[in-house]
Formats: structure tokens, sequence, C-alpha cells
């Protein structure tokens, strides 16, 4: 499955939940209510799995984590007070999960996997092979981004998919990472200095315009 | 005062990106933009790399979702047979609560008789009385407390990877 065909029917859920109440969505997960769970689960499962692998740079973990993830949404479902957004509680868990894990191992923070001398190199290698119409027109374009991307330290490109991918807004962010405001700021500049150091010469497609 | 000649405007330009411009840092930027071509290229190479960003596909691995529901779903099951347990053991504190606060100025005098008939000192039927009102609690605490770890450990990343 790729990001086209992903994107197409997640929009449309990700529309209809928006309509919904995120009360009735609190009640719900505080039933455990298992269509709920299951519905949640096929809607975010790009966007969270996205947001893992951007943390982890490891598929393998992130599936891990975002089974995970959906374990502790199921267990603190009634945590979920309806006052944030649903993914801003979401991504709060799974990178709750992340820093717990890395405490584990001994490291003291998401920190860090910032430090790009010691940084983990992004691994996005296709499970599943895309079309071959889609191999031919993305294949070297991506593989230039997706290199790119990976050296990027995990602390910037964790803030710039929550910003330029999930189009969070800046107190959103720094309500999932618990982090200032000033903070997130500040990372998201460097972020994106060094997106733009680190991106291919030759663009993706298309001519400049307004982000 | 900067150096750089277009630091200000290389700042809007992120600005813009990152946090937004007030209506006046827009028109001094629009302005900049349409004589200065260098600072007009690097807009256009940051606009390129969040196109980029924006346009990266990651293959989802097969059955993700699916396998992600059955294992929740096993989850909620093991937690909903868990439950009864749960609501046993509050409602046996619960009740072991109210009963010690409703015989609790019997048992203080009998706690007080004993104490005279055998003739220990004020203090130790005290104690008594006390050890007897907060041992049943400390008991529920720690099996509430043993179970809590139990299940975390349950839950407990697996892989330990």
């Amino acid at each position: 499955m790729t990001l086209t065909s992903t994107m197409t029917g997640s929009t449309l859920l990700y529309s209809t939940l928006m309509a919904d109440d995120t009360k009735a969505l609190a009640q719900g997960l505080r039933r455990r209510d298992p269509e709920l769970l299951d519905r949640l689960i096929e809607q975010y499962q790009y966007r969270l799995f996205r947001y893992l692998l951007y943390l982890t740079a490891s598929r393998e973990r992130a599936e891990d984590f975002f089974q995970e993830t959906w374990i502790r949404v199921l267990e603190r479902g009634h945590q979920y007070d309806a006052k944030s957004k649903f993914e801003s509680w979401l991504f709060a868990i799974a990178r709750h999960l992340v820093i717990d894990w890395q405490r584990q191992k001994k490291v003291q923070s998401l920190e860090a996997l910032t430090d790009p001398e010691v940084g983990t190199p992004l691994e996005i290698p296709a499970q599943n092979e895309p079309s071959p119409l889609h191999q031919v027109l993305h294949k070297e374009a991506e593989a230039g981004v997706q290199e790119s991307l990976g050296r990027i330290p995990a602390i910037y490109r964790e803030v710039l998919l929550l910003r330029f991918q999930e189009e969070m807004g800046l107190e959103e962010i720094a309500g999932v990472m618990e982090t200032p405001l000033s903070t997130v700021k500040s990372r998201l500049y460097r972020g994106l200095e060094a997106l733009k150091s680190a991106m291919p010469a030759s663009p993706l497609g298309g001519q400049g315009g307004a982000a | 005062m900067s150096q750089n000649p277009h630091a200000l405007f290389l700042q809007l330009i992120a600005k813009a990106r990152v946090e937004g411009l007030s209506s006046s840092e827009r028109d001094q930027l629009s302005a900049h933009l349409q004589d200065c071509t260098f600072c007009s290229e690097h807009a256009h190479q940051t606009d390129r790399a969040l196109r980029s960003l924006r346009a990266t596909a990651i293959p989802l691995p097969a059955g993700l979702a699916e396998r992600t529901q059955f294992r929740v779903r096993l989850r909620a099951q093991e937690l909903r047979e868990r439950e009864p347990k749960r609501r046993l053991l509050w409602t046996i504190c619960g009740m072991s609560w109210a009963l010690g606060v409703a015989t609790a100025p019997y048992v203080w005098q009998a706690f007080e008789w004993i104490g005279q008939r055998f003739g220990a000192p004020k203090l130790v039927w005290e104690l008594g009385f006390g050890l007897w009102w907060t041992i049943p609690a400390v008991v529920a605490a720690v099996v509430i407390l043993l179970q809590n770890a139990k299940q975390t450990d349950e839950t407990e990343w697996p892989q330990g990877k």
C-alpha cells in the first residue's frame, strides 16, 4: 500500500471523523468500543506509522510501536479528555512509548537520537512493491528524498513531519512533544535549514511556489 | 546590524513557512523577492524541499491495520475477563473500609478493655488498635499494587529490542 492509495481512503475517513464530536470519541474510548477502535486504527494507520518511522528510523520498530500504541489507546482510552485533538493525544502516546523504550536502552531521551554523529539513518525500504508506473515515476526522486531525510536528525524529522505533513499548529506540536513553544520553533527553523541542505538539488517535480 | 543584507529576508522566508508573517512583513518580503534573485531562489529552494517532504511516500507494511486490530481485540477480551475480578476486589475494599469505620468505636473500646484487663500500657493497646485499623488497608494496597505491576509487565514492550 502506498501513500496515494492510503491517502485516498483515509482522507474520506478523516473528514468523517473531523465532523464527529470528540466527546463521542472520548466516550467510545472509555467504553473500549471495538468498532470505534477498528475504525481509528484504519483511519490513522498511515499517519501514525509514518510518525513512528520518522521517530525510530526503523520499519520493524515502527510496526511494533504502532501495535503497542493502539494497545495503550485501548487501555488508557479513559484518559482522553476530548479537549485536545485525538491525533495529538495519539502521537503523544506513541512518542512516550518510543522514549520509554529508549530509556530502557539506557538512553536518556529522544534527544539522543538527534546527535547527527550518532543519529540513526531513516530506513524506508518498501516491503510491498509499488506499481511499476509508480516506480518509474518516483523511484529516483523518492530515493533521493528518503536518503536526504535520513541525513536529518530524528528530532528535526519529527517536528518537520508534525508541522508540514501533519499540518499541526505550533501549540499542538508543543503539546505532543511536551516541549515549550520556543523549543518547537527553534527546532522547526533548524529542521527547515537541515531539510533544505539535505534535499537533492533536482526538484521532485513542478516549479517553486508558496508552501 | 547584520553583515548579510539578505539575512532579514531569509529569516522572513523561514518564518513564513514555520509560523506565518504579519501583513507588513509579508508586504516587505514580497517586495524584496520581486527584486532579489538570491532571496527568491532561496524561497523556491525552501518550497521545493517542503514539497519533496510532503510528497514522500511511506509504504505501509502489509496487513498492519488487520494485525493491530486483532491484537487490540485480544487485549480488550483479556481486560473484559479481568474486569469482574477487579470489581470484586474494589467492592471488598470498600466494604472492609465501611465496616472498619462503623465498628471503630467498638473496637477501640474492646482494645481499651483488653489493655486494662491485662495491665498493658495505653500506648501498647493504642498501637494494637492502629495496626488492626491499618493492616487490612495495607494488605489491600499491596494486592492492588502487585496486580498493577503484573498487568504492567504483561503490557510492557514485549520484544525488549
